[in-house]
């Protein structure tokens, strides 16, 4: 016999030790898609909310450069306003979600306040002579601060912020390095600071400086990616429009010289037509297939629409020496996407197979439901087939195989079916030809009358 | 007798265009459009000069350059790309020239009178 768990169970167990409940909560939103930001908060969440450790208030520096800078102060302001926050969060059966939600609007409601009142301090993050709070960061250790008003090692604009005798130090580490602080106190409940709340505290930096660290890793390493993509992608595009540009250039200058006989004069300017033909295919490629965002999918019926692609000139003058024939099932369904981006799409695989198969080949195009909630439209043709490494490559910005071909289609096919919430799928064998799928949701189509 | 010029560019628009401009110059110029065919033709004719493109479907320029060299053939090469950027390719450096393709073919012509010492 078996039993299954989710691996985060979210719910929160008001009766777990609280360590069990500080580690969930705080991993739990590690899983979730929030920002940095974000999870900085449910950190900071976590250290203050009744069912974690429960201080009062956290404050959060981040290292930036070689410097600690103060950057969200999470906490009421005043006895009062603890009450009324304390009083939310004790609800029963409130997340951490819920928490969450409450605190963001908290920090930025006192934005002029609390998280306000720390935007000025900045420390250096590495120094000899560092006061506190820098000093616990510079020394890697956690400190706890007790009769600070006559510490001489408190540096006295903290003091005036913080404005507590009793705080706690938290350095945030990842890997030996530093990458923030976290300072913690109880300014409404003035209750002492236990050694069970430092070790629990101190976990709990441990998990935020990894989480900060890797995040940071992540950021830097996209960034490093778009910016290889980018590079990727001018250099193409360089080639792609110089190559014509040269051509109606270059004979262009010939058309200008006085001993150029009609018969050439013609060939030149037929040669630059079609250049600047090519040169506007591949500006409409760019500005269709590379559009920031996408049209809303909506419902409808895709017949007329795949009618009206296979019966436009352009197809019409690919299609001639090759069969072609669509069958599509009586009483389609309506399907998700949207109508234009569909139409495109729909061209550019029909385009493909053409240019795949040699003439006499044939391409088919069929439309079926595959369940009842599922609409495949496919197109098959028997040309040369894609081998197994171009497969990998298919939906890449720019992998093209041909000489005037821009690589977009298939990535612009792509971002349309995830945002619709369909599937392509490809099956191909060299030399035998290729099948292209694309599986869209659909709905019975209403009735009118 | 007319200098020869072995032309490789695949761009058909592109592979007239020069072959013209550079036998107005006054060259004997064989154009053809693939690395394969430009090393069947060195095989049997003695160029003076030799002008090829970076990206090409099959052999590309570099790996063509790369072959040149093993033949032990003392041709002076031009380069002539629609890339930038190939010129910070080391393999280009072996090359004795290399030309950003542009619609005025000045700059082509010039660096052939160079080469070809005329
Ligand atoms: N039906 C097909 N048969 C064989 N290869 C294909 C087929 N469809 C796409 N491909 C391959 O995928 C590449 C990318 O296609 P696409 O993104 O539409 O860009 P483009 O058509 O501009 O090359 C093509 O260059 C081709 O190599
Ligand atoms: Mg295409």
């Amino acid at each position: 016999m078996i039993e299954t768990y989710n691996i985060l169970s979210p719910d929160f167990e008001r009766d777990a030790p609280r360590e069990l409940m500080l580690l969930s909560i705080i991993s739990q939103s590690f899983f979730q898609p929030f920002s940095l930001e974000d999870n900085l908060l449910v950190i900071l969440t976590a250290l203050t909310s009744g069912s974690g450790v429960g201080f009062n208030r956290a404050m959060l520096f981040l290292k930036q450069g070689d410097r600690l800078k103060g950057e969200m102060w999470l906490g009421p302001r005043s006895a009062e306003e603890a009450g009324l926050i304390w009083e939310v969060l004790s609800t029963p059966g409130i997340g951490y979600v819920e928490i969450l939600e409450h605190n963001r609007a908290l920090v930025s409601k006192n934005q002029e306040t609390l998280s306000g009142r720390l935007k000025g301090l900045v420390y250096a993050a590495d120094e000899e002579g560092a006061l506190i709070p820098a000093y616990a960061a510079c020394r890697k250790e956690i400190l706890l601060v007790r009769e600070a008003a006559s510490e001489p090692l408190v540096d006295r604009r903290f003091l005036n912020v913080i404005g507590v005798d009793e705080f706690l130090c938290i350095p945030l580490l990842a890997r030996d390095d530093i990458v923030g602080e976290i300072i913690l106190d109880n300014a409404i409940t003035r209750t002492p600071i236990t050694p069970a709340d430092i070790k629990l505290a101190g976990l709990c930096g441990l998990m935020a400086g990894n989480y900060i660290y890797s995040t940071t890793l992540h950021r830097k390493l996209l960034d490093m990616e778009k910016m290889a993509a980018m590079g990727e992608m001018a250099m193409f595009v360089t080639h792609q429009l110089r190559n014509p540009i040269v051509a109606v250039g270059g004979f262009t200058d010939q058309l200008l010289k006085p001993d150029i006989p009609e018969d050439k004069k013609r060939r030149n300017l037929t040669i630059i037509r079609d250049e600047v033909r090519r040169l506007e295919n591949i500006i409409y490629q760019m500005g269709h297939f590379l559009k920031v965002s996408l049209k809303e999918p909506v419902y409808f019926d895709p017949g007329p629409a795949i009618a009206a692609v296979l019966s436009s000139p352009e197809i019409l003058t690919k299609s001639e020496g090759y069969v072609l024939n669509a069958k599509l099932e009586p009483c389609l369904p309506e399907i998700l996407c949207d109508p234009t981006s569909f139409s495109e799409v729909i061209r550019n695989l029909l385009d493909n197979a053409f240019d795949a198969t040699p003439a006499g080949g044939t391409v088919s195009v069929r439309g079926y439901r595959k369940n009842r909630s599922g609409f495949v439209l496919s197109v098959r043709d028997t040309g040369r087939g894609i081998t197994n490494p171009d497969k990998d490559q298919l939906f890449r910005p720019f992998f093209t195989t041909k000489e005037n071909g821009m690589g977009l289609g298939l990535t612009f096919t792509k971002r349309v079916m995830d945002t619709c919430g369909g599937k392509v799928e490809v099956q191909s064998r060299a030399g035998k030809g290729s099948l292209f799928k694309l599986i869209f949701l659909c709905r019975e189509k209403e009735l009118t009358t | 007798m007319k200098k020869k010029i072995l032309l490789v560019e695949d761009e058909k628009a592109l592979c007239l265009l020069y072959e013209e401009e550079l036998s107005r110059e006054g060259y004997a110029v064989t154009a053809v459009t693939n690395a394969e065919v430009a090393l069947a033709e060195l095989g049997t004719t003695a160029f003076d000069l030799i002008v090829t493109d970076i990206r090409m479907p099959g052999k590309n320029g570099i790996e063509l350059i790369t072959q040149i060299m093993g033949l032990r053939k003392d041709i002076p090469i031009i380069i002539n790309s629609a890339y930038q950027s190939y010129k910070e390719d080391f393999m280009t450096w072996a090359a004795d020239a290399y030309v950003v393709k542009s619609a005025s073919l000045d700059e082509l012509k010039t660096k052939i009178k160079q080469l070809l010492g005329d």
